[in-house]
């Protein structure tokens, strides 16, 4: 997995580097949007992470040019200001994701692993999370090798989980993930087949509720 | 002090007491005037009757041959002349010397002076009376006439005349004072409408007041107004300006010292030295938070300068922006920390009130032990509330009010607290007029903090 991270501040952009390259990405770093937009036309990446606070072009002016030459790499934004406008702007440009300074290493790693992720289900029928292995094409799903038998809901459970892991997964949002496979569902319904999925995921993934508003899945790593 | 009302200088009440007391002062003088001047010629043309008379009178004075004047009246014409159903009529006719030819003896005369006849006022039988003295020669005597009149038919014009003046010039004051009441109510009409719309404004609202239909005599003050306004929103935008470029400056470099200790600690095999550079990070982790909060403080302040800003906020989407950043170490200290979300919306700053409801959840979290329960609520009943309950420590009734204040940290405070998150709870809470009450948790357990904010629909806190 080759990540081009865009940073002019060499604390940060090193921080960033090796907290990548740890976890087992190529990294290449670059210190402009010019740089990165010469880096990005010469190779291809499978994520981006960028900087809001460039000099002379800014992140968010590196992100809308990509977008318009069509580049459907997924992007993190980075940004040292608080307040919603920039990030809003970010995400309506076409970043996929934002981070606020300071962030924490795990943090920053967990949310690049989601982004890339997300990006390979769509492009590959493929699809790792943690010890799990999913065939998104063939609706199957495998934990060292061995699979694990879902029913058409629970899987459509798990999917709707791992696409958006890290997050908190809202009981709607299942239901409407489930819907397509059947007629009515009573509202304990999605609980049932959470617990269900639970039962069966032990040692591979956690899902945990939480009150008031949905599920999150997380993944035993290796 | 509260000024008296009537110590504030109007500029009404100095137009109507400028222009109506002088208006009244003339329209005084004008009835006066007008009921001197009907009523000459009324006494004049009573007396001018009582001179005809008179003179009619002398026509009967006859010469007798010895010289003497004698007088006859026959008494149908004494009665004719004697009758008047309002005034008494008397009259006397006298010789030289004053001897009584003729008519009422006691009736004085008038002494002669240049004029003939003589007019004059004198008290008759306990009554004044209208007095006329004509003096003719019969033969060679001097014979004088005296007619005098009672004053009623007098009393009773002069008393007509007086009555319809005043009544008309009444009737003219009460118009012209209802007519200058109300051109000065029209003629400060605008005046009303430029106070009307500056009050009308939000505070925060910095827009220049429209110019063109604001009249000339207080152009100056909106002008000067609108200058006071441009400057305060060019100092605001200087400011936020500011802000930007020193949180950028700011956290930038933390950033990178904090991943950069992060990254040692877990290349570190050595214990002391991971030990020490656990103690860094955590001064580094410090010094980010309350430079977060600073920032956040000082931008509310900013903010509370514009409201540009404002826009449709749902605090249900607000909330669960704030669980789902804390959900994570939520559940490293396995706490149940969960929603309770009804639609809510109000008119705010998304990020400062996101700021706002993250600082009370981190503290909900960071009072409450393993196994207790943080709960963000949010609602509308009966109007938009926002409020993070827990089952932690709890603040000390005495603690409530203090926590607010700046850098105060209360009796039994934890973390890394800056003691800046609930004074910044306050300032977004007033900056939204919403109020912020602290209370313990059902039976006494733990905290409540409830933000409630103004009702949209009726404009006021409930």
């Amino acid at each position: 997995m080759r990540v081009l991270i865009v940073e002019d501040d060499p604390l940060v952009g090193d921080a960033v580097r090796r907290a990548l390259e740890s976890h087992g990405y190529a990294v290449d770093l670059v210190a402009s949007a010019e740089a990165a937009g010469s880096a990005l036309q010469a190779e291809s990446f499978d994520l981006a992470v960028v900087d809001i606070g460039l000099p002379r072009a800014s992140g968010l002016q590196l992100v809308r040019a990509q977008r318009r030459r069509g580049a459907m790499m997924p992007v993190l934004i980075l940004t040292a200001r608080d307040g919603l406008d920039d990030r809003v702007t970010a995400l309506d440009l076409g970043a996929d994701d934002y981070l606020t300074k300071p962030f924490q290493v795990p943090e920053l790693v967990a949310r690049c692993r989601a982004l890339i992720r997300r990006a390979n289900a769509l492009s590959s029928t493929q699809l790792a999370f943690g010890v799990l292995r999913l065939d998104l094409a063939r609706r199957e799903v495998s934990m060292d090798a061995k699979a694990i038998d879902l029913t058409h809901r629970e899987w459509s459970i798990l999917e709707c989980l791992i696409l958006n892991a890290g997050r908190i997964v809202s009981k709607e949002r299942l239901k409407s993930a489930v819907v397509n496979w059947s007629g009515d569902l009573t509202p304990n319904a999605i609980e049932v087949y959470v617990s269900r999925l639970r039962a069966k995921l032990v040692g591979a993934a956690n899902i945990r509720a939480v009150r008031g508003m949905g599920y999150r899945i997380d993944a035993h790593e290796k | 002090m509260r000024m008296k009302s009537d110590r504030v200088p109007s500029v009404r009440k100095r137009l109507l007491t400028l222009l109506l007391l002088p208006a009244v002062a003339i329209l005084v003088a004008g009835t006066l005037g007008d009921y001197f001047t009907v009523i000459a010629p009324f006494r004049e043309a009573y007396d001018q009757a009582l001179i005809d008379t008179a003179i009619a009178l002398a026509g009967r004075v006859v010469s007798r041959s010895d010289g003497r004047p004698t007088f006859f009246l026959p008494p149908d014409a004494a009665a004719i002349l004697r009758r008047d159903k309002i005034d008494s009529i008397y009259f006397r006719v006298s010789g030289p010397g004053g001897s009584l030819i003729y008519g009422d003896a006691d009736l004085p005369e008038l002494p002669g002076t240049g004029a003939n006849p003589v007019r004059g006022s004198v008290t008759y039988r306990g009554a004044p009376i209208r007095l006329v003295s004509y003096r003719t020669l019969a033969g060679s005597a001097l014979v004088t006439i005296s007619v005098g009149e009672t004053l009623q038919k007098r009393n009773r014009a002069q008393t007509a005349v007086l009555t319809t003046a005043v009544a008309v010039d009444a009737a003219e004051l009460g118009l012209i004072l209802l007519l200058i009441w109300l051109g000065v109510r029209l003629a400060l009409a605008p005046l009303g409408n430029v106070a009307a719309q500056i009050y009308r404004r939000s505070a925060r609202d910095l827009a220049p007041l429209p110019i063109e239909r604001v009249p000339i005599e207080i152009r100056g003050v909106v002008e000067a107004l609108n200058r006071l306004f441009a400057r305060v929103t060019r100092a605001s935008a200087e400011q936020r300006r500011f802000l930007e470029s020193a949180a950028h400056q700011l956290r930038t470099p933390l950033t990178g010292i904090q991943a950069q200790i992060e990254l040692l600690i877990d290349d570190e095999a050595e214990p002391s030295r991971q030990e020490r550079l656990r103690l860094i990070l955590d001064g580094a982790r410090r010094l980010s938070h309350t430079t977060h909060q600073l920032l956040a403080l000082a931008r509310s302040d900013e903010a509370a300068t514009l409201d540009r800003k404002f826009e449709e906020v749902d605090l249900a989407a607000v909330v669960a922006t704030v669980v789902n950043e804390r959900i994570t170490s939520a559940f490293a200290t396995g706490i149940d920390f969960g929603a309770d979300m009804d639609p809510a919306k109000i008119s705010g700053v998304p990020w400062l009130l996101a700021e706002a409801v993250g600082n009370l959840a981190d503290n909900a979290l960071t009072y409450t032990p393993a196994g207790g329960r943080v709960t963000v609520r949010c609602g509308h009943g009966p109007a938009p509330f926002l409020l993070v309950s827990d089952t932690g420590s709890g603040i000390a009734p005495g603690d409530r009010e203090r926590v607010l204040d700046r850098f105060y940290r209360g009796g039994n405070a934890r973390g890394d607290g800056s003691g800046l998150g609930l004074a910044i709870v306050q300032e977004v809470a007033q900056l939204h007029g919403a109020t912020l009450a602290i209370d313990a948790g059902a039976g006494g357990e733990g905290t409540i903090v409830k933000l409630q904010f103004p009702d949209p629909e009726a404009g006021t806190a409930v």
